[in-house]
């Protein structure tokens, strides 16, 4: 028997690539799209609109006109199927007896000697999230946009987007940038920051007016406090006390000043987008055209891959020996394992399910 | 005898699922449909993993031949769920040189005359977002719990119920069915011959709500009621989809699910092939479509149940669980959407509380380090941990996890309410299945057996098994095609067999000898222990060899299934002949110091590995420092440093500690258990105690007092 292939999770950290991000309308809401295909859309354009469901008056106008028979109804409505209304507006008549609105709303129905009203709606936007090219229109559903440009993919978010620059936290980090520094520069910035969040960072980011946070880590019962934040924020690591490994932040530094979105959407079951960072990069030259990023590569010795878990999670390193046999692990697990020679130099040995690659 | 036996059985498979209507699930027209079939491919798509079996004729037996298994690609960045399939097949093709697909990456249908592709495929699910269904029924104790009962196999999520105890208006009631947002209506209600004006009422309430939605997002309606309305149900739904299955209740005395199972695995099927990329093209290559992988589970565990008697099995996965057992001849299959040990790891922990994980932790541990913990699988729901702290704090969600699961689906095990009580002492099961990466892919056979004992707590005699490669699912779905395929490869040894558990429940003393053993192996060889309380003892036995066991128990108040004394033949297995005499309910200690005087002992005891310490300042209340990017931080997400493994000649020491290991543990845990007993307190499973932790409340890493050790006040992952 010989070794299966296993194909790591993909968290894609790419400094130049095409980007296509499919935003739709959730599938029980009935919507239509705005735009059309090839145009060009920005982070906050509408793309497509739809109605959540509302409340329905039901009305029984039989009973209402003493009509003996429902045929006799239709004659006597004032108003479309489909047409709004107005509370107190006359929805029929019969003689002087007037049947009002008891809503604001849209006649939803009129037969069987009954009349529906339905409330107003609540309208569901949805926005482009990027900013870049309509390639694909879904009916009623939303559309496939396509960009290019640096892409950087987090692990948290808190359901908010940003525009912005990219700037790194200043030399002895987030508490330098204060309300007392005359350097503006960080307002409405996307700061990236090495240190684990916390309330004072929160606080600080709200008084700087900072659009956007990147941060490594922060501790659980900050949760709250992240999602009544202001502005956009995209955790790197996970939960907990984790710094930002040198990896990342090298990553994002060198991408420091450049216009960047922050789509920090908030994992939820089912939910299929990441939360991620694009940044607007020159093209090397008129015409040239990005790659898409590789989804569909089994590990392999010598692929380049970024632990996900340990003590040295965020590392990077070199594949350099895949073992087909389980491996004994401290805590006495035995799992199939690859050998990762990390850019520090050091060894380690290291579950398959805990590496990822950057695409 | 074996093929006189294997016949009997293949008919009592056919015969349960003859029971269920020809008419659904629709058998897929196939043109293979007529070649006899001697090669089966199965796949399951989960949430997390799709694994794939693959089962052949070998000398003219069916036997498991190979498995395979790959992340599930319905997400994130791939999006269709097809690649995950064809990535797992294309494993399977590299592990047994047998070739499954063509270059297009279709499965060749049927076997080739090189031996390419297969006769059969058939394919189970649980992935996907749920169908969100609104219940009508007359009476709730009477039509609406069988409706319930039938949708227990299939994933679904119920919005809103009606019945005629239901006050409100008509108005009020099709707004709740049109703002529930509904996927299904499931309207049961009248026995045959019986009520049909008010069924007809909910019908009518179903049809104007309907009619309400945009006509693309109409749900699909199932009736399973009064049989003598079905033509005026077709001419009321006749615009949208409709189900029609047997009456649940036929008469008040007599429930029939399979009809509205089979049609509900149908439902779920069609709506799947509209919501997930790939999985139309999964169901096209099945005869039966796509079936809900739960209700593969229960029908294995009904037939299992009815053929080697009670039977439980326990799948956790990564996005939802499954519990089946079959016991007072009776199926019961309970699904949890939020327990699971990969993206429902945060749900877990909601399900469950912070309490209910630290009672399983053998160290202190904050609030938050817990939450991290669920919260960083949930993230990245493929990790497994690298360390010992880690790995408690994984097994105490999962042990948490499936603890609450059995106590929300025993209620459902009987009718008889004086069942109810979650804990209660189990009733006897003759085997226990577990499947799901976190219980079976430990590695280490013993380390499985000890957390189906830690979660489930069997008393008497039980066979464990494990289902690494997701087989069960697999053989449920086929079974509705080739049953005598299921008999022939359960027969075979297509499950990991972990051994025979017996379990002595009351509480024992620690240290003291708690039960005598007597085993006879098959060349009549007598092996003597005597087992001490509060220990795992293992005899080793390998899978496939019988021996005969007599257990006597050496204490006053202990018992076997509520014998003092049993002789019985077992079966071996990769871990051996367990001897659980820890007791039940498992007396688990009640501070993180007891704790951790058990848990490394236990794990010591199932592995066979030196018993590894916990250091002394993990049981020490102290403020995690912020770990630093350099390599050599540590706590990075609870992945903390912590001793290497021991040398030879520690491991030599430390066996000599664990023979002593009972009395240390007498010495140092609490024994709240006993105490309580004497006090005439009710004998559960111990839970730690907020007041057992008052210098960990003071000293939390904020700075701030803790007390409120509950999710309920924790921040919601997902709001």
């Amino acid at each position: 028997m010989t070794s299966q292939p296993y194909f790591p999770e993909l968290r894609l950290m790419l400094p130049l690539t095409v980007i296509r991000r499919e935003r739709l309308l959730p599938d029980d809401v009935d919507g239509v799209v705005e735009v059309r295909a090839n145009s060009s859309v920005s982070l906050r354009d509408v793309v497509a609109r739809g109605t959540n469901p509302a409340p329905y008056v039901l009305i029984d106008a039989m009973k209402f006109f003493r009509l003996r028979d429902p045929d006799q109804l239709p004659p006597l409505m004032q108003v479309e199927i489909g047409d709004t209304v107005e509370l107190n507006q006359v929805i029929a008549q019969k003689g002087r007896r007037r049947l009002l609105s008891p809503i604001d709303g849209r006649l939803a129905y009129a037969g069987a000697g009954r009349i529906i009203v339905q409330s107003v709606p609540t309208i569901i936007e949805l926005e482009a999230g990027v900013n870049g090219v309509v390639i694909e229109v879904k009916k009623g559903r939303g559309v496939v946009l396509e960009t290019y440009g640096a892409l950087f993919q987090g692990v948290w978010g808190n359901g908010k987007r940003a525009i912005g620059t990219l700037r790194s936290e200043p030399e002895g980090g987030m508490a330098q940038v204060t309300f007392d520094a005359i350097d503006i520069g960080f307002r409405g910035a996307l700061l990236v920051t090495r240190s684990p969040l916390t309330h004072e960072t929160l606080a600080n980011a709200s008084d700087q007016q900072l659009s956007g946070l990147i941060a490594p880590s922060m501790e659980p019962d900050m949760i709250d406090a992240a999602l009544a934040a202001p502005y956009a924020i995209l955790l790197t690591e996970g939960f907990g006390s984790m710094r930002m490994n040198s990896t990342n932040f090298r990553f994002l530094d060198e991408l420091d000043g450049l216009q960047a979105t922050i789509d920090a959407v908030l994992p939820a079951p089912l939910e299929v987008r990441r939360p991620e960072l694009i940044v607007k990069v020159q093209l090397p030259s008129v015409g040239y055209r990005p790659p898409h990023p590789n989804i569909d590569r089994p590990l392999a010795v010598g692929m380049t891959v970024r632990l996900s878990r340990g003590d040295m999670a965020g590392f990077v390193g070199e594949v350099i020996d895949l073992p087909t046999a389980p491996v004994l692990l401290d805590n006495g697990l035995r799992v199939r394992c690859a050998q990762v020679q990390l850019n520090t130099g050091e060894k380690r040995v290291v579950p398959l399910e805990n590496i990822e690659v950057s695409g | 005898m074996a093929a006189l036996l294997r016949r009997r059985k293949r008919t009592e498979l056919e015969a349960y699922l003859n029971s269920a209507p020809d008419d659904a699930p629709a058998v897929k027209s196939s043109p293979s449909a007529s070649v006899p079939i001697t090669s089966i491919l199965a796949v399951d798509l989960g949430n997390v993993h799709t694994r794939a079996v693959l089962i052949d004729q070998v000398e003219g037996v069916y036997r498991l031949v190979g498995r395979s298994q790959t992340r599930t690609t319905a997400g994130f960045p791939i999006g269709d769920a097809y690649v995950g399939v064809e990535r797992a097949l294309l494993a399977m093709s590299q592990s047994t040189g047998r070739m499954l697909t063509r270059e297009d990456g279709q499965v060749i249908i049927p076997e080739q005359s090189d031996r390419s592709g297969v006769d059969l495929f058939v394919a189970t699910a649980s992935l996907g977002r749920r169908l969100r269904t609104v219940m009508m029924g007359l009476v709730p104790d009477v039509s609406v719990i069988s409706a319930q009962r039938a949708a227990a196999g299939t994933y679904i999520d119920i919005v809103e119920t009606i019945s005629l105890d239901d006050r409100r208006s008509v108005q009020d009631q099709m707004n709740a069915v049109i703002l529930a947002r509904p996927d299904l209506i499931f309207i049961a209600g009248g026995t045959e011959g019986g009520a049909e004006a008010p069924v007809l009422e909910l019908a009518q309430t179903a049809r104007l709500a309907s009619r309400l939605m945009p006509r693309g997002h109409r749900p699909i309606i199932l009736y399973a009621g009064n049989s003598e309305l079905v033509e005026r149900m077709a001419a009321l739904f006749s615009d949208q989809v409709l189900l029609i299955a047997d009456n649940v209740r036929p008469t008040l005395d007599v429930e029939a699910l399979e009809s509205a199972q089979a049609q509900l695995a149908a439902a779920f099927d069609s709506f799947a092939s509209a919501q997930i990329v790939g999985f139309e093209r999964v169901g096209a290559l099945s005869r039966i479509g796509v079936q809900p992988t739960a209700q593969s589970v229960g029908l294995i565990a009904e037939y299992l149940g009815r053929t080697a008697g009670d039977t439980l099995i326990v799948d956790i996965g990564g996005g939802s669980s499954v519990l089946a057992a079959y016991v007072y001849r009776h199926l019961a299959t309970s699904i949890r959407t939020d327990i699971g040990l990969g993206q429902s790891a945060a749900s877990l922990l909601r399900a469950v509380g912070i309490k209910g994980v630290r009672a399983w932790l053998p160290f202190i541990a904050s609030d938050n380090e817990i939450a991290a913990y669920a919260y960083n699988k949930t993230l990245r729901p493929l990790t497994i941990p690298e360390r010992q702290r880690t790995l408690y704090l994984e097994h105490a969600l999962l042990r948490a996890g499936a603890r609450e699961l059995l106590r929300a689906a025993r209620p459902v095990w009987t009718t008889d309410t004086a069942d109810d009580d979650p804990n209660a002492p189990m009733p006897p099961f003759a085997q226990i299945i577990a499947s799901g990466a976190a219980l079976t892919h430990t590695g280490q056979p013993g380390m499985t057996a000890m957390l189906i004992l830690d979660a489930l707590q069997p008393v008497g005699v039980s066979r464990l098994r494990a289902d690494p490669g997701g087989l069960i699912a697999a053989l449920g779905a086929v079974a509705r095609v080739a049953p005598e395929a299921v008999v022939q490869v359960l027969d075979g040894a297509s499950l990991d067999d972990l051994g025979t558990c017996i379990s002595v429940s009351g509480t024992p003393r620690d240290g003291a000898p708690a039960v005598r053993v007597r085993m006879t192996n098959a060349d009549g060889v007598i092996e003597t222990h005597t087992v001490m309380g509060g220990t795992l003892f293992i005899i080793p036995l390998p899978p496939g060899l019988r021996a005969d066991v007599r257990v006597r128990v050496l204490q006053r108040g202990l018992h076997i299934g509520e014998r003092s004394r049993i002789r019985t033949r077992v079966m071996g297995g990769e871990a051996g002949i367990i001897i659980d005499a820890r007791g039940r309910p498992l007396p688990l200690a009640a501070t993180p110091r007891g704790v951790a005087a058990q848990l490394p002992a236990w794990y010591a005891q199932a592995t066979g590995e030196a018993i590894q310490r916990i250091p002394e300042d993990w049981l020490t209340p102290k403020a995690p420092a912020v770990t630093e990017a350099a390599p050599a931080a540590g706590a990075r997400s609870g992945e903390s440093p912590e001793p290497k493994r021991r040398t030879l000649a520690e491991a030599a020491r430390s066996k000599q500690r664990r023979e002593a290991a009972p009395k240390l543990a007498a010495l140092t845990a609490d024994k709240p258990e006993r105490g309580r007993k004497r006090r005439g307190q009710p004998q559960r499973e111990l839970i730690a105690d907020d007041d057992l932790f008052p210098d960990l409340n003071d000293e939390l890493p904020s700075g701030k007092s803790d007390k409120k050790d509950d999710l309920d006040d924790l921040p919601t992952l997902f709001p």
